[in-house]
């Protein structure tokens, strides 16, 4: 199968202008990624996991090196590179509807699609009933979901998640990872996801890449072979999950110095 | 029920100002000319009124305040969405910019005359330099408030730069433009009153400066209020409800902070 997602040599250093000089962020990272995969990069804060999706995402250029996605080299943000951030990023001033709806309506899709697609992905996610609500009025974790389904209601090629489930309380991340991984595995979406959790990575994954301490450089490539679909209650006595979050600790912490 | 009961929650600080002003004057500390009975004033507005004079007044000040205040903001807002989205426009403005903001509108009185005559087109140019200051100087504060992570994310969704203006800065920068507003005719009615005191021969300004001349201190009363009215019904008609419907909603802006 060809790749979807290619880095070569990447590099990125960047000037810090605090410390008055040059960090290297990434030094030589190369890594590709098949369709429908689901992959998470993992390493400690710093490690330059996050920088190395905006590359991605082309929201920051590389120093050296290229990605290409779909056989296209990036060269700036697009539609085909859908991004899950942290802080949910849901535009204040639209209801949850119009926040899922606004990827197609950019595209100017006709009304009926865009309906037809928003009703598909506000269920898919669990905010029925929410369509009309303000990302105020929404908790943390529906928040994420919504801006889990306006990604995807985008179709786009490779899902981007940096860290999206960092900022929400402990059970409400152990729903929102069991529901990732039941609508990752039934739309059959490439992912790209940043964490600094190893059970994390594991459960969500079919293939975990583990970054060095900066300058990140890749210290572990993983594939990832539980069942799907997959659920905590299930995993988490697991000797093979355990195995797989044990190996990773040791090759990250490995290479801290 | 409800609705006389939130009328009556809204009219009771007014009641209560009125009932301190009538028991200070029922007091007969100072003499009626320097502190005028609210049943005088009253009087006094219902006279101007029915005479006309009052509406001739605040027709000829509220048509100078809105044309200011609309050619105000149509230079100061676009200018202050180029100058928060272009580095180079930003580089060039700013400093002429700062180096204008400190003068007070009134301190162009003298020119505002030289160039319109004495008149409302006098008036009118030193509310447009009032207004401006404050709308521009709030919007670009809200252009540098916008967070970048929302850029960012309609980005990834396939926005241009375009999209990126209209979906994310514009609605973004609605709650300091509505500061800017705010205090942009606030400014003005400063700009207003005084302006027609000196530059002007009608206008509500005008008209307290002349009752003044004349001892009318019932009337110079009547043209405060008036101010303090228009002022009041402006607020609550236009800029609250178009609050209510944007800034509000949108959980960008509360009503204050009782849970603190």
């Amino acid at each position: 199968m060809t790749d979807l997602l290619v880095a070569r040599n990447v590099s990125k250093t960047y000037f810090d202008t605090v410390a008055n000089d040059n960090v290297v962020a990434l030094d030589d990272i190369s890594l590709a990624i098949r369709p429908h995969q689901f992959v998470s990069v993992i390493g400690p804060s710093g490690c330059g996991k996050s920088t190395f999706l905006r590359l991605v995402a082309g929201l920051d250029r590389p120093t050296a090196g290229e990605i290409v996605v779909s056989g296209r080299k990036v060269t700036g943000p697009g539609a085909d590179r859908g991004m899950v951030f942290q802080e949910y990023a849901l535009l204040p001033w639209k209801t949850t509807a119009a926040n899922i709806e606004f990827g197609p309506r950019l595209k100017k899709l006709p009304k009926d699609e865009r309906e037809a697609i928003t009703r598909r992905f506000v269920e898919l996610v669990g905010l029925k009933g929410f369509e009309n609500k303000y990302p105020h009025q929404l908790s943390g974790g529906m928040r994420q979901r919504a801006a889990v389904a306006r990604v995807l209601a985008n179709n786009p090629t490779v899902l981007l998640m940096d860290e999206p489930f960092a900022a929400v309380d402990a059970m409400t991340r152990q729903r929102l990872q069991e529901e990732l991984t039941a609508i990752t595995t039934q739309e059959r979406t490439t992912v790209l996801f940043i964490t600094h959790a190893i059970d994390e990575a594991v459960f969500l994954s079919d293939r975990v890449v583990a970054l060095s301490g900066r300058p990140g450089r890749i210290v572990a490539d993983l594939a990832i072979e539980l069942p799907r679909p997959r659920r905590w209650d299930a995993l988490v006595n697991d000797t093979r999950f355990a195995a797989y979050r044990d190996e990773l600790t040791r090759c990250i912490h490995g290479n801290k110095a | 029920m409800r609705a006389a009961r939130a009328l009556l929650a809204e009219l009771f600080p007014f009641v209560a100002a009125l009932a301190v002003w009538q028991a200070l004057s029922a007091a007969n500390v100072w003499p009626r000319v320097l502190f005028p009975p609210p049943l005088e004033v009253a009087q006094t507005f219902a006279a101007d009124l029915a005479s006309g004079v009052l509406l001739v007044n605040l027709g000829v000040s509220l048509k100078s305040l809105l044309l200011g205040f609309a050619v105000g903001c149509a230079v100061a807002v676009p200018l202050g969405y180029l100058m928060g989205l272009s580095r180079a426009s930003r580089n060039f403005f700013d400093p002429l910019v700062n180096l204008l903001q400190a003068i007070p509108g009134l301190a162009w009185i003298p020119f505002a005359i030289l160039w319109f005559g004495l008149g409302q087109g006098a008036v009118t140019f030193i509310i447009v330099m009032s207004v401006f200051f404050p709308v521009l100087h709030n919007l670009l504060t809200g252009i540098r408030m916008v967070q970048p992570v929302l850029i960012e994310a309609v980005r990834t969704l396939g926005a241009n730069r375009g999209d990126v203006i209209r979906h994310v800065i514009f609605p973004a920068t609605l709650p300091n433009l509505m500061t800017g507003i705010r205090l942009g005719i606030a400014f003005g009615f400063r700009s207003l009153v005084g302006g027609e005191m000196i530059a002007s021969t009608d206008g509500l300004g005008y008209a307290i400066f002349n009752a003044q001349q004349y001892f009318q201190s019932a009337r110079i009363v009547v043209g405060m209020l008036t101010i303090g009215i228009v002022w009041l019904a402006m607020d609550r008609l236009i800029l609250r409800p178009i609050e209510q419907r944007t800034t509000m909603r949108w959980g960008l802006v509360r009503e204050g902070l009782e849970q603190a």
